[in-house]
């Protein structure tokens, strides 16, 4: 009878990085219903679900890149870029014009992988500059002013409401169950993980290991152009200084989900966790009147902590 | 014994209490020669000699210094003390260091004053250092600058000046220990490195650690044969000549039949040629390979580590690139470069015995048969992984290679050795590439799951997949194949039929 | 020794220090260009006096990453030990008084301590760390401010101009500059840390204690961005943001990687990312002054880093797969 508690000791030791983010979910749902009891009522929901929704859409493309134990900077950059695009050429395009963001930003993430598969640039210095050159970008276009949106058309692919929820919502989770099923059910997803759990394995296998890489960049600057569209769809406008801190929460959602830094482990289905976790925190110090000051202290902070806690000190770390 | 400069008796150590790494050791090093110590992967020589500068302690054995009886040291500097020092196989530079740097990299604080460093007394000592010791390089340089060889030798200078600084007094010989240090030369670089080391030898003992042969028995005073952690033979040649074949079969022989595999198929050969390949060079590795491999044959490749027998196989798996020559697969020409996923596509698959190579570790058995079997499992419509079909793939790949586990979803990090092996192969029992290359598929582990390998392989082969072996153990060469070609420095020497190789080799 | 120098138009000294340090090349070529381009608005004292200050600001930050990029690692932390600490002074002012400046000093010390055993024992990409370090950073600047920029007075002797002409903040740099020159040149700490960013293993095979350099290297990184920070306290106006600039993060790297230290480590060093701030400011100034859009020159700026990225990433070998 004694092998119980080790047997479940150990369950936990190994689904730690499952269990966790779980309890922490519970535990900060439990603590901000508790100071506000409206925290999970109707008009709170909708209002998680308008922050949650294109976070989760952009976050699922990062994934996919640490999957492969890469980083992509560029992200919030390709998201505020796609954003702009939308709002100040809506006008002479009409629709058009989310084709056109949606492939400007692939066209990005190509840069980036072309940066790290070809020439072998770490890829958080190449999407790092990549992500200057693209702020440049926003910068020049939208001159540095407000842009508002007030095409009706537009708004509405993210905020008609469907059996009393924002389209948003449906946009995310589609996004998000489509990621699912290419993480765990496609060769894509298998060669995904398998980049980034073996390196080598990989390329004596038959896949392309540079080519791979590519793509997952191009997937992932295709899910940050489609949540810059959907913010914006839900925004109705902004500048060029919107996402500007963006970068750590998204990472920050990505590894308190459980996919480590190192590649090969996690996967979108526990990024929804993380993304949870992150606008929830986010949600309820904004309930609270706290800054955005000490939400950056605690995301900085949550990054730190889950880097350490899911990554595999046993193997090298491709940057 | 008594004019030998170091000498040890008796030396035992078991890792783990069961593997005698090594068995009763004696053996000396006297004044100004070089003495070899050859033998193969595992049979020792690298945990004698990581014992003699105080990497491990041995379990048993006693060290003599200058007839002295004294302690076995403890650490690196301890060793250095005793004049030992050692130059490693591969790692061992330091490209962006200067010269001098590097030649006093850890000794810096003889020279530091007022934390400053004396770089102009450094300078000098160095460019006296490398000129009394006839290297030929200048202090000021860049390591990554200098030829490979150069660089070989200005590490042996400085294992040299460790000692020398460690010990404190000029008169003691230097006891240097290079582990295999021609490993990344090529045939001038070779030559050159040692014409260098013959003068040297003037200021310094030698332990050369090798497996190549031809170089052994033109440059060491004397060879000791080190053989599954026992010293088998010793040869003097300023006494005895010795022929590269007595030598090669002390390395490779066994005397006790550990196993006699039931399986031995051998004649199956057709006439249609799979693979061909015609004058195939890589300068420094190999040179004009000529042979035609026929469907349902397997063809070994057989000779000492540093022969270019790794070098041809990975050549053709495309993981390197050969310089002139043809490689002809299926009537389809190859280009000289292409990574191994291009390979595999026109049919060749390479299996590699090296745990966790080829292997995902943490993933279950199932994801890692399927893998490379990718098109089999997806549905018909969409490519969708048809979880069901992936499992019964590795459910009947489980039983058929008889891998010991719980469930196909069992992480490979979990398995033994041998199990984990017959996961790698599984997958190309399942894949049936066109070719199979086996680059040393059995390295490490027990008898039971060889044969299990060897019986797959040999089923593989009567169902028309012809295969190209390279291995450590003469025995699997004659278990497994058809015709055998031993290289030697990178060119084929002769071909063999398994009952002349095992007459060469002694089995 | 050879020296074969006897009949070359120039000398093979010059030939030497160029091919080591091309963008010298790249300094005399931005200036030329620029004073051929905008002869007037770019050859101006006002303008040179720009150049300098910004030089100025951009080494003072760059100077001690620079350490850690020559062991391979990276550190991104510096401007969030310039804000922070900045904060810092302001709360500890009614405490110690003047003396409270050297707060930011122990702030970089022990950040760069932490983030070297944090670095070292964790395993994380120092990279990830250092950012998320820097954003954590940021929030308690934010926090502790209260939101708004906190002016400090009391330290403007530390910018009192001693020469005529020159800024003091230049005369207090130099020897901060030099310490770091001297050492990773002439000591045996930068060697080490040389050679730990040119091959590990084989540094730890020649019994160097590796970790225990690279917390070294971090906590040096640490120390110069503090002291750096305490003259660019004042140097920027006696007080600090609390709103973290992309900008301010990111320039400091291109002078780096401009200078020519390879993200990889090994070579390079402080000496060459005093070149690069250099080169850097004039670039940003020409363009700065040229007709382009002020919002075009980040643009460019994001180029240069690539491009440079790439120039000092060329001639690395690709995934091997033996």
């Amino acid at each position: 009878m004694t092998t119980r508690p080790g047997l479940s000791r150990e369950w936990l030791r190994k689904n730690m990085t499952t269990v966790g983010p779980i309890v922490f979910v519970i535990a900060v749902e439990v603590v901000f219903q508790m100071i506000n009891p409206f925290f999970l009522k109707y008009q709170g929901i909708i209002s998680l679900i308008y922050s949650m929704s294109y976070f989760l859409v952009a976050a699922c493309g990062l994934t996919f890149v640490i999957m492969t134990g890469s980083f992509d900077f560029s992200v919030p950059s390709l998201l505020k870029l796609s954003a702009l695009l939308c709002v100040l050429y809506i006008e002479d395009l009409g629709l058009w014009v989310i084709p056109l963001a949606l492939l400007v930003c692939v066209g990005f993430g190509f840069i980036n992988g072309l940066f790290l598969a070809k020439f072998n640039v770490p890829s958080f210095m190449a999407t790092l500059g990549v992500s200057i050159v693209v702020e440049g970008i926003a910068r020049y276009l939208s001159k540095g002013f407000l842009q508002i949106m007030d095409d009706k058309a537009f708004r509405s692919l993210s905020t008609t409401f469907i059996a009393g929820l924002p389209s948003v919502f449906y946009w995310g989770m589609g996004i998000w169950l489509i990621s699912i099923f290419l993480a765990l059910r496609t060769p894509f997803g298998r060669r995904t993980y398998a980049v980034g759990g073996n390196l080598i394995g990989a390329a004596l296998s038959d896949t392309n290991v540079a080519r791979h890489r590519i793509y997952v960049f191009m997937l992932s600057g295709f899910l940050s152009g489609l949540a810059g569209v959907l913010y914006m769809a839900q925004m109705g406008g902004g500048s060029v200084e919107m996402g500007a801190d963006m970068a750590i929460p998204l990472f920050a959602s990505v590894v308190a989900g459980g996919t480590a830094l190192t590649g090969g482990v996690g996967g979108p289905h526990r990024t929804l966790l993380g993304v949870i976790i992150i606008t929830w925190i986010q949600a309820g110090m904004n309930m609270l009147a706290i800054g955005r000051d000490i939400q950056m202290l605690t995301f900085g902070l949550i990054a730190i902590g889950m880097s350490i806690a899911t990554i595999d000190r046993k193997r090298k770390i491709i940057k | 014994m008594d004019d030998s400069l170091l000498a040890v008796k008796g030396v035992s150590k078991t890792f783990g209490g069961v593997v005698h790494a090594l068995d009763d050791i004696s053996l000396a090093a006297r004044r100004n020669e070089i003495v070899g110590i050859v033998g193969e992967n595992g049979a020792g020589k690298s945990t004698l000699m990581k014992i003699l500068v105080g990497v491990y302690p041995p379990d048993k054995g006693e060290l003599y210094h200058k007839g002295e009886k004294v302690p076995f040291p403890r650490d690196p500097k301890e060793a250095a003390k005793r004049g030992i020092s050692i130059v490693y196989q591969e790692k061992g530079v330091i490209p962006w260091l200067k010269v001098y740097q590097f030649l006093f990299l850890g000794h810096e604080d003889k020279y530091v004053k007022f934390s400053k460093l004396q770089t102009d007394k450094m300078k000098k000592q160095a460019a006296d250092i490398l000129e009394e010791l006839h290297v030929k390089c200048d202090a000021e340089v860049f390591m990554h600058e200098l030829p490979l060889s150069t660089q070989k030798m200005v590490e042996i200078a400085r294992a040299i000046l460790s000692v020398r600084l460690e010990s404190g007094e000029d008169g003691t010989t230097p006891i240097i220990i290079l582990d295999e240090p021609t490993g990344p030369l090529n045939d001038e670089e070779r030559r050159e490195l040692f014409s260098d080391l013959l003068e040297m030898k003037k200021n310094a003992s030698f332990f050369f650690i090798s497996h190549i042969i031809p170089e052994v028995r033109e440059f060491t005073d004397r060879v000791h044969v080190l053989r599954d952690g026992k010293l088998v033979a010793n040869y003097d040649f300023s006494e005895e000549k010795i022929e590269e074949e007595d030598l090669f079969r002390a390395i490779v022989g066994r005397e006790s039949s550990e196993y006699i595999s039931k399986v031995e198929i051998k004649g199956l050969a057709s006439k249609t040629v799979a693979l061909t390949a015609k004058d195939l060079t890589k300068k420094g590795h190999y040179y004009d390979i000529t042979f035609d491999l026929h469907e349902g044959e397997c063809v070994g490749i057989f000779g000492p580590a540093g022969s270019g027998k790794s070098q041809i196989i990975r050549t053709i798996a495309g993981i390197m690139s050969f310089e002139k020559g043809e490689l002809v697969v299926n009537g389809q020409k190859l280009k000289a470069s292409e990574l191994p996923y291009v390979r595999l596509k026109k049919g060749i698959g390479y299996f590699s015995g090296e745990t966790g190579k080829e292997l995902f570790l943490n993933w279950p058995i199932l994801k890692n048969i399927s893998f490379v079997n990718m098109q089999k499992i997806l549905g018909k419509f969409m490519p969708v992984i048809n979880f069901n079909a992936e499992r019964k793939m590795a459910q009947r790949i489980v039983q058929l290679l008889r891998i010991r586990t719980p469930s196909v979803n069992t992480d490979c990090y979990s398995l033994s050795g041998g199990n984990k092996q017959k996961v790698s192969v599984g997958k190309w029992v399942e894949r049936k590439p066109d070719i199979l290359l086996l680059d040393d598929p059995t390295i490490g582990i027990d008898v039971g799951a060889r044969e299990d390998i060897y019986e797959v392989l040999s089923e593989m082969k009567k169902s028309g997949i012809c295969m190209i072996l390279v291995s450590d153990d003469p025995k699997e060469y004659s278990i497994l194949c058809d015709r055998i070609m031993f290289v030697m420095d990178g060119r084929i020497q002769k071909v063999l039929s398994p009952d002349e190789f095992r007459k060469v080799v002694g089995i | 020794m050879k020296r074969s120098t006897g009949n070359r138009l120039i000398p093979a000294v010059i030939v030497r220090t160029l091919k080591e340090q091309p963008v010298i090349i790249a300094l005399i070529a931005v200036f030329v260009l620029f004073s051929i381009l905008f002869p007037d608005r770019f050859l101006s004292f006002l303008n040179f006096k720009t150049i300098l200050r910004q030089f100025i600001t951009l080494t003072l930050f760059a100077i001690g990453p620079s350490i850690v990029v020559v062991t391979g690692s990276l550190d991104l932390s510096y401007v969030g030990i310039w804000m922070l600490g900045g904060i810092l002074v302001w709360l500890c002012m009614p405490v110690f008084g003047l003396l409270s400046i050297f707060v930011i000093l122990l702030l970089g010390v022990t950040t760069g301590f932490v983030i070297g055993v944090i670095q070292t024992k964790a395993k994380i990409p120092s990279f990830i760390l250092t950012l998320s370090l820097l954003v954590t950073y940021w929030g308690l600047t934010a926090l502790l401010s209260g939101g708004y920029p906190r002016p400090v007075r009391g330290y403007g002797f530390i910018t009192t101009r001693l020469i005529p002409y020159i800024p003091t903040t230049l005369l207090w740099s130099i020897p901060i500059i030099a310490a770091a020159i001297f050492i990773m040149k002439c000591t045996k700490i930068g060697t080490y840390l040389y050679a730990i960013g040119s091959n590990e293993e084989g540094a730890q095979l020649a019994g160097i204690n590796v970790d225990k350099y690279k917390i070294l290297a971090f906590t040096l990184s640490g120390l110069f961005t503090g002291i750096g920070s305490m003259i660019l306290f004042q140097h920027l106006g006696g007080s600090t943001p609390v709103e973290l600039n992309l900008n301010t993060v990111v320039w400091p790297l291109v002078a780096i990687v401009l200078g020519g230290t390879p993200l990889m480590g090994g070579s390079g060093g402080p000496q060459r990312t005093i070149l690069g701030a250099f080169t850097f400011c004039v670039f940003y100034r020409g363009v700065y002054i040229s007709p382009l859009h002020p919002y075009s020159v980040q643009l460019l700026v994001g180029l240069l880093l690539i491009v440079s990225i790439i120039v000092s990433a060329r001639g690395l070998k690709s995934v091997t797969i033996t």
